[in-house]
């Protein structure tokens, strides 16, 4: 069952594509990662999603309703964060938790204040004196006191310090495994999202370039790094490699083959090679191979 | 829900009610201690005089008082919402968004009448101390054109507020304070009288504009 079908979504900002035929599914209690470099789409999928933006073709569905008509009981499964933990910042802490709470018959305040507790603040503290943290943790708080079956969180690094963007993840992948939750997320921090997602989908300018789980993901894309024995072979791309970096005789090798296939691939280009080792990939690393660095 | 919402609206807007409040009793205070003055050291027939057959208008400080207002409680409320696009916030809230963006404004209209309601009929009860009820009739023709006027300030700021795109707001905002002059041309005594339910019809009108404005938000103009 899937708590996200985006189907054939293509957008255009005037004349300027954003993608194509972009399809993909999120299956209800598990948390999907977007990434991509800026102006691939996140936010204009986001923003589709929530029903902000309607693409100029396809369309996205959420629990089976498009996300143009959601009707409110929908709307009450899903829980928002917008970038840069968005609030009404002309509230203060209790205000806010009263004025949600009158929307949402299931609210439950109890993680609301455990989140709060941590923080420095007064009761009547208006969130415009908070800081972007302590903003972000009223943001999470609100939203776990909702209670609600999916959560679309809009980059929710932007902001935080090291400090808070781990409170962040531990807290909200903890609350989202012990309650099935389902998440659709981006964040600019890739390395937040390696703790935190079971699923990653990466966005290149007008096509994803990979939708697996990330455990999969991580295990099938390898980066090889090879020291030349003579700097001026160049290595031609072939359906192997998905990227190349060179600089002067040394080469990283991103690709989903194995170590003997990549080798048996070199030997058919006749490349002499000093030194051919695998290296571990953090998920940045992997996000960057697939991508190229620009 | 309704409740909800209208506690978030009073939050943004409270500090501009009292203020208006305090505002229109000071003008009040002000008028009235001017008439008692006149009439003392002039006597009330030649007030009246002038009022009947000169048209001096004892109350003109009121003329733009529910255009600040309306503005007023206009930004207040939508000015919030559009900072950071917090809208998205608000057509987030599991309501219909017109239904909700309707109940806002209803709101926010509804505060803004109760606080001219309160102005008027203050002023009603001081003017009787001082004129007959010819003069007070003829007075509260000569006040209503200017308090329609404040409301639809009210729902043309909001219309302004909320359209997302810069190019339609200064347009929107031409063809408002053309609109907004049309409350306010006319200075002479019961000048708007055979205008009055024209001028309220074109408020009515207006109440409703707002919609377009939270509809093209919804459909991603940006």
């Amino acid at each position: 069952m899937y708590a996200i079908e985006c189907k054939n979504l293509t957008h255009y900002y005037g004349s300027k594509l954003i993608y194509q035929n972009l399809s993909f599914n999120v299956e209800e209690g598990k948390i999907l990662g977007l990434l991509g470099k800026n102006g691939t789409g996140k936010s204009t999928t986001i923003n589709i999603l929530n029903g902000f933006l309607q693409p100029t073709q396809g369309e996205c569905l959420i629990y089976g309703e498009n996300t143009q008509n959601i009707s409110p009981a929908t709307k009450r499964r899903i829980g928002f964060l917008i970038e840069g933990h968005i609030q009404y910042s002309f509230m203060n802490i209790h205000q806010i938790e009263k004025f949600y709470s009158g929307f949402y018959p299931n609210w439950n305040n109890k993680p609301y204040w455990e989140l709060l507790s941590k923080l420095k603040v007064t009761p009547t503290q208006k969130l415009s004196t908070m800081s972007c943290g302590q903003r972000s943790q009223v943001a999470l708080g609100l939203i776990l006191a909702q209670d609600p079956d999916l959560l679309i969180l809009d980059d929710f690094s932007m902001g935080l310090d090291p400090g808070y963007r781990r409170l962040f993840i531990d807290y909200l992948r903890e609350y989202a495994k012990a309650e099935n939750k389902t998440i659709f997320t981006t964040s600019h921090i890739i390395q937040d999202m390696e703790r935190l997602i079971d699923d990653v989908l990466i966005m290149d300018y007008g096509k994803i370039l990979a939708q697996q789980p990330i455990d999969t993901f991580m295990n099938r894309f390898k980066q090889f790094n090879i020291k030349l024995t003579y700097p001026d072979q160049e290595i031609l791309a072939d359906r192997i490699a998905v990227n190349i970096e060179k600089v002067k005789d040394k080469i990283e090798f991103y690709t989903y083959a194995t170590e003997e296939e990549v080798k048996g691939f070199l030997n058919s280009q006749g490349i002499v090679y000093e030194s051919f080792e695998e290296k571990k990939m953090s998920l940045e690393d992997a996000f960057i191979g697939l991508t190229r660095k620009y | 829900m309704f409740k909800a919402i209208i506690y978030k609206e009073w939050i943004k807007i409270r500090l501009v009610v009292y203020a208006s409040l305090v505002l229109g009793l000071l003008a009040l205070i002000n008028i009235f201690l001017n008439v008692r003055h006149d009439i003392l050291f002039v006597d009330a027939a030649n007030y009246w005089y002038a009022f009947l057959f000169r048209g001096v208008i004892y109350f003109g400080i009121l003329k733009f008082l529910p255009f600040i207002m309306g503005g007023g409680i206009a930004i207040a409320q939508y000015f919030p919402e559009t900072v950071s696009k917090r809208i998205k916030l608000t057509f987030h809230l599991p309501y219909r968004e017109n239904t909700l963006l309707i109940r806002m404004h209803a709101f926010g209209a509804g505060m803004l009448a109760a606080i001219y309601a309160v102005i008027i009929l203050l002023f009603i009860g001081g003017s009787a101390i001082f004129f007959p009820s010819g003069i007070i009739i003829d007075s509260l023709l000569t006040l209503a054109p200017w308090f329609l006027g404040g409301l639809a300030t009210y729902f043309l700021v909001a219309l302004i507020l909320m359209e997302p795109m810069w190019l339609y707001r200064a347009f929107y905002a031409i063809v408002s304070a053309g609109f907004v002059t049309l409350f306010y041309k006319i200075d002479s005594i019961g000048g708007y009288k055979h205008l009055l339910a024209f001028l309220a019809l074109l408020t009515l009108l207006l109440s409703c504009v707002v919609l377009f404005s939270g509809y093209r938000f919804r459909k991603g103009e940006m």
